[in-house]
């Protein structure tokens, strides 16, 4: 043992470089998610947590109760919206709870920068958690090695900078932590753990929808237990007391309600927990019979039981007494099956697949270290390790189905890679000189590298392996008692050996010391130039350097907020709803809840009609303003235009009679918006609210920046008229006309005036 | 000139008479009266209206003479002040009720005898836009328009009215009516000016200190509206791009000029949805040219520009040193710090901007509202001011880890005056060492506290079978043991 250092035992000595490493973890977690707030402002990013935003500061103002029972009927109109019972209140009664606790004490923080910041500070608690995690499937040192990595996983990052307030920033957390803490509860076979276990599970479930990935995996975990005849009483224990208690909890969130009983996502969880008390029952029948028997009986009792639930299952599904699969759902298994039947969940680009470049962009080198962790795991092959290989399955399954599922990945393969690493560590570093000293001299320790750093490591397979290990520790402990002594001639040759064998360490050690600085290099790479842009706020850079700023989507949404009435009903498309409410408070049609495709296909309806058809369906909606996005003048690709397709192939599922895609391609097949686009397209609002009096201002022969086509020569628009638009042009915001007096129409009334953008 | 409405109701005109009979018999008549209107300055109307004030009662001598104001104008109303015209000396005016003002005239007025007064009045925002359309390029027309007579508590013989407007140099004159015989109800001025004009509804400026960091935090919020013509028509982006890059005159407010001291720093410009990212501050530093105080320009740009009845929320604010504004005796501290600050729209491009631009006041606060937030700990306070306030309160406030929280000092007011910009607040209070150190040992204290209750938890234990009961078990057996050898001895 080491002497005391300041006071302290060698004991005390690591766990304070412990939790000295955990800190700073946590610093470089935040740290590295400020890059947004640095180079914007703190600010809420996207399109989501502008809502969340929004509901947030409604239940800091108007308190829980209130909060609960809110009807929005500036959303969605004229439907409006329950949003206490639509929404998951997990990330919102979060805020409100820290910013209520803050001026509890007298610090007088906006809700705002509450919520910029939740997510980079429960990042550091995500780190946390996975430390616990990887102590507790492997060792210290894995543990602090995952949670380094967690720590900056651009997979995570992705999700969770400064600004990005959305449900995925605090469910990671709780979805480390529940798995954490359901492992324990499997170790300990402990009703308390589970409980817990249960609670963060509710937690989960009240934060984000991503809570059903939780709700098949511990069950999953169970039954490969049962069936690969591992169950014991603490497995029944924990399964048991975490399924009832977690249900019973999930189903008090309003918008989870009662699904866990009836809905295919929550089956396998119902059915799982029916084998546990079969298991248990046979348990009990064990003690009476004799073991072969037994396990014939069992064996066919298992297989008749799963046979009969899924028949169950099958047979509830098909009657409908259980809920189909979503549509989400679907698009796991079949990624083709969205775009076919549900464009509308196909038109988010997080839902599309995942092109396999992302996997490294995100992860890095834990791409490479992820199978080398799996195969340890499986060398291992704990309760633990069942649990850990099955995650890493299913959740590269789903990742790779699906972008936005490279969240519930990134966790598991930052644990692989600590567990490899931590392998390669222990085996590089810490049984290495120890097993070499065995046939060394005494003196061993003049490597001062490998000397010292064997020194510290030596205690982790010791102490942290614990003995369910017992087939890796068997092989590294057979080596550990070190014979003393040994002749000199022995020790001469031992040394030129010892001299040999630190050839390939330094280069092993070097070569991962290298992967994992360029780790870091790439992460805070990632962060900083993909990941850290709010999308409300765009920076270009000019030729000098220097960063300007644009500010067009604000600049809309304030005009709106302070000039146009209170009560106006601003249309758009779905993507903008939630800025536009949080951000010019006014009411909107559709928003980024998607909850009613009728609705959203009407909106894409008026956009894609012509003007007089979208006139008379805009006026019968109430509609006062129309928000349209264009990149033309700046080259923003992400503008309405290009969106369109989506919004046609949208409409065109519920209004096949009014609108068609292939319409909107002219003669040449072609998706054109200059003069030779084609009729449909010319005709259509969209088109027309884009381009209406553009060429006047880029002069005769200008082109379109994203299209990098010619300007369409004459738009004309009669209904409608330019209320703003902002510097750039991102923005066009137009008033629907009110009827005329005389009751002409709009296009006798222009034709008579001399229009204005026919030049 | 547009003498409008030519006919004179016979009512009216009756009620008047009877009105003048009653106040004749008071015994003070206003022999003499020439109103001068200056909209010079708009929103600001300069309202002058010298009086040669004579006593005609038999015996009664005045100690007072009562100005009045129209019910309609008084909401308008800014600042009225009451001076001797031969000696210019202020006199001191109250409010009676409603439009009616009272000055004390420094020597009773014995009969017989004369003296000339001038009643200086300031409205905001009485001059309104005709027509009130007009297209974004087009010149801004506007059009004055009051009674012909100056509403007085006396009968008046003679008065006429002078009106001067920016765009004409010849001042343009109502008048002599004699008697209170006009032939007309109205009289009004119609004239171009495409001055930017500018309306606060409402505008709060809030004093932070903090005598830790030597900081005197300076936040003003204000709610903001473009006085110039609506647009008539739809907004045109074309041709708003075009005179942009033409160079043409139009109606849309692009900047707003505001003067912060030269020593400010840490600037920010923010309003409800983030920052406003296109601010910026000149480097320079000028100086001013009535107190000789340096300052700079902050250049804000609201996020759009302002076109005639547009609406601007934002708020900014900047720190200056204390010291710069705090004098010390002892325990008792003088506070003296502006009473508002300045802020001037601007129509004008980038390039063309002025300081002289920042100096104009073209911007009118409706509804002022003036916040002092004092350190925690600071006690009897005394606020004095030369401009009088519609109400001056105190409201506790806590801010960042206060422990007895701190006093708000209030002030509100409605339109303010144009010399507001000039006048100062002077707020005094004592402030002890002690109360220097209160957040710091409450802090400490605080997470000293949380450190022993940390400790005393790590030190209990809570299990069913703790390590304590163990322990005793041990120990217990032990004693067992030693017990039972005991006996086997």
């Amino acid at each position: 043992m080491a002497g005391k250092v300041l006071g302290l035992t060698a004991v005390d000595q690591t766990s304070l470089l412990r939790i000295g490493i955990l800190g700073l973890i946590s610093l470089v977690a935040i740290g590295s998610r400020l890059y947004s707030v640095l180079r914007f402002e703190s600010v809420i990013h996207e399109f989501d947590p502008w809502f969340n935003y929004r509901t947030t500061r409604y239940l800091v103002d108007n308190g829980f109760d209130k909060f609960w029972n809110w009807f929005d009927e500036t959303a969605w109109y004229p439907l409006g919206r329950v949003v206490g019972g639509t929404l998951y209140p997990g990330i919102m009664v979060t805020s409100a709870a820290i910013n209520n606790a803050l001026h509890a004490v007298n610090i007088p923080v906006d809700v705002r920068n509450v919520c910029v910041f939740l997510a980079p500070v429960f990042s550091a608690l995500t780190a946390v958690a996975t430390y616990k995690l990887g102590k507790e499937v492997q060792s210290e040192t894995a543990g602090l090695l995952a949670a380094a990595f967690m720590g900056i996983a651009p997979g995570y990052i992705s999700r969770s900078v400064a600004g990005s307030y959305d449900n995925e920033g605090i469910a990671i957390f709780l979805l480390v932590l529940t798995f954490f803490l359901w492992l324990r509860a499997v170790r300990l076979g402990s009703a308390a753990y589970a409980a817990v276990t249960a609670a963060a599970y509710f937690y989960m479930v009240s934060a984000w929808g991503g809570y059903v990935f939780i709700i098949n995996m511990i069950p999953l975990h169970a039954f490969a237990l049962l069936a690969m005849g591992r169950y014991s009483n603490r497995l029944y224990v924990a399964y048991s007391t975490f399924y009832v208690l977690g249900t019973l909890a999930s189903m008090q969130i309003p918008f989870v309600g009662f699904q866990p009983t009836f809905t295919s996502e929550h089956m396998a969880a119902l059915g799982t927990f029916g084998l546990m008390q079969i298991a248990a029952f046979a348990g009990l029948v064990r003690a009476q019979l004799p073991a072969q028997q037994f396990q014939t009986l069992v064996r066919a009792a298992v297989v008749a039981a799963f046979a009969a639930g899924c028949a169950g299952l099958a047979v509830l599904t098909a009657t409908g007494a259980i809920a189909p699969w979503t549509g989400r759902f679907y698009s796991l298994w079949d990624t083709a099956y969205a775009k076919v039947h549900i464009p509308i969940i196909a038109s988010v680009s997080e839902h599309q697949p995942t092109p396999w470049t992302n996997f490294f962009f995100d992860l890095n080198i834990l791409i490479w270290l992820f199978p080398a962790g799996i195969y340890f795991s499986f060398r291992q092959l704990t309760d633990h390790h069942v649990f850990l290989v099955l995650y890493a399955l299913f959740a590269s399954y789903f990742a790779g189905v699906m972008v936005r599922l490279m969240l519930t990945l990134t966790p598991i393969v930052c644990v692989m890679g600590g567990i490899s690493m931590a392998n390669v560590f222990e085996s590089f570093l810490g049984a290495g000189p120890t097993s070499d000293a065995s046939t060394g001299s005494a003196n061993s320790s003049t490597d001062s590298v490998g000397g010292s750093g064997g020194d510290r490591k030596k205690k982790n397979p010791a102490k942290a392996v614990p003995k369910r290990l017992a087939g890796e520790s068997a092989q590294d402990g057979s080596a550990q008692p070190a014979p003393d002594g040994g002749d000199t001639q022995q020790g001469q040759s031992a040394r030129q050996k010892r001299l040999y064998a630190l050839v390939p360490r330094v280069a092993v050690m070097a070569n991962f010391l290298y992967f994992l600085c360029m780790y870091q290099w790439h992460c805070s790479w990632v962060t900083s130039s993909a990941y850290s842009s709010p999308s409300v706020v765009l920076a270009s850079r000019a030729p000098d350097g220097t960063t300007h700023i644009i500010d067009d989507f604000r600049e809309a949404y304030y005009w709106l907020r302070k000039n146009t009435e209170a009560d106006a009903k601003v249309l758009s498309w779905w993507d903008y709803g939630y800025q536009l409410a949080g951000m010019a408070d006014r009411t909107t049609l559709v928003d980024n809840n998607t909850w009613n495709n009728t609705h959203i296909a009407t909106v894409g309806r008026i956009m894609a009609s012509d003007e007089d058809t979208a006139y008379a369906i805009a006026r019968s909606l109430d509609v006062n303003y129309v928000l349209v996005v264009f990149g033309g003048m700046l080259g923003y690709s992400g503008d309405d235009i290009n969106k369109f397709l989506w919004m046609i192939r949208i409409a065109q599922g519920v209004y096949p009679d009014h609108v068609r895609e292939n319409d909107f391609f002219n003669d040449q097949g072609q998706y054109s918006i200059g003069d030779s686009a084609s009729p449909a397209m010319r005709a259509s609002l969209m088109h027309k609210m884009s381009y209406y009096r553009f060429n006047e201002v880029m002069g005769g022969r200008a082109f379109d920046r994203v299209r990098k086509q010619q300007l369409p020569s004459s738009v004309t628009l009669d209904n409608f008229e330019e209320a703003y638009t902002t510097e750039n042009w991102m923005v066009r915001i137009y008033r629907v006309k009110d009827l005329d007096n005389l009751g002409r129409s709009h296009h006798a009334v222009a034709a008579l005036a001399g229009r204005r953008g026919s030049a | 000139m547009k003498p409008a409405g030519m006919h004179f109701p016979c009512v009216a005109a009756l009620c008047l008479m009877l009105f003048a009979r009653t106040l004749e018999a008071s015994g003070l008549v206003n022999t003499n009266m020439i109103r001068t209107v200056r909209l010079t300055q708009l929103p600001f109307v300069h309202e002058q209206v010298g009086v040669v004030v004579q006593n005609e009662h038999a015996s009664k001598a005045f100690k007072t003479y009562t100005a009045l104001v129209d019910d309609e104008k008084a909401t308008h109303l800014a600042s009225i002040k009451v001076h001797e015209r031969k000696s210019g000396a202020e006199l001191e005016t109250v409010q009676v009720d409603g439009g009616r003002y009272r000055a004390t005239l420094r020597r009773a007025l014995q009969p017989g005898e004369k003296i000339s007064l001038n009643i200086e009045t300031v409205f905001v925002n009485t001059v309104d836009a005709r027509p009130a359309r007009v297209k974004q390029t087009e010149d801004q027309f506007w059009e004055w328009a009051d009674a012909p007579l100056v509403p007085s508590a006396y009968a008046t013989r003679k008065q006429k009215t002078t009106v001067h407007v920016p765009s004409r140099e010849a001042a343009t004159t109502f008048g002599p009516y004699f008697d209170s015989n006009a032939n007309t109800t109205q009289i009004s001025v119609a004239f171009k000016s495409n001055n930017e004009q500018l309306e606060a509804l409402t505008h709060r400026r809030e004093y932070l200190v903090s005598h830790w960091a030597d900081d005197l935090n300076v936040l003003e919020h204000y709610q903001l509206r473009s006085r110039a013509p609506e647009n008539d028509g739809p907004f045109d982006k074309v041709a708003q791009t075009v005179s942009k890059y033409m160079k043409v005159r139009d109606n849309f407010v692009k900047t707003l000029l505001v003067k912060v001291p030269a020593d400010a720093r840490e600037m920010y410009v923010v309003d409800e949805i983030g920052n406003v990212s296109t601010s910026a501050v000149s480097g320079r530093r000028h100086r001013a040219a009535e107190d000789g105080g340096s300052f700079k320009i902050m250049q804000l740009r609201p996020r759009y520009p302002l076109l005639g009845g547009w609406n601007y929320t934002w708020w900014h604010g900047y720190s200056v040193p204390l010291s710069s504004h705090l004098r010390t005796q002892g325990a008792r501290h003088r506070l003296k710090v502006p009473f508002v600050g300045s802020i001037a729209g601007c129509a004008a491009a980038d390039d063309q901007l002025s300081v002289a631009m920042a100096e104009r006041q073209n911007t009118a606060v409706a509804a002022y509202e003036l916040r002092v937030v004092l350190p925690e700990g600071a006690a009897n306070i005394d606020v004095r001011m030369s401009l009088a306030a519609d109400s001056v309160r105190r409201q506790p406030f806590s801010y960042y880890f206060d422990s007895s929280g701190r006093t708000v000092v209030v002030i509100k007011r409605r339109n303010l005056p144009p010399d507001a910009a000039h006048q100062s607040v002077l707020v005094m209070y004592d402030y002890s060492v002690l109360s220097l150190w209160q957040k710091p040992l409450v802090i400490a204290t605080a997470i000293f506290a949380l450190f022993m209750l940390g400790s005393a938890v790590n030190r209990l234990h809570f299990g069913l079978a703790g390590k304590s009961h163990k322990k005793k078990n041990k120990k217990q057996q032990q004693q067992q043991q030693e017990k039972t050898l005991d006996n086997s001895n």
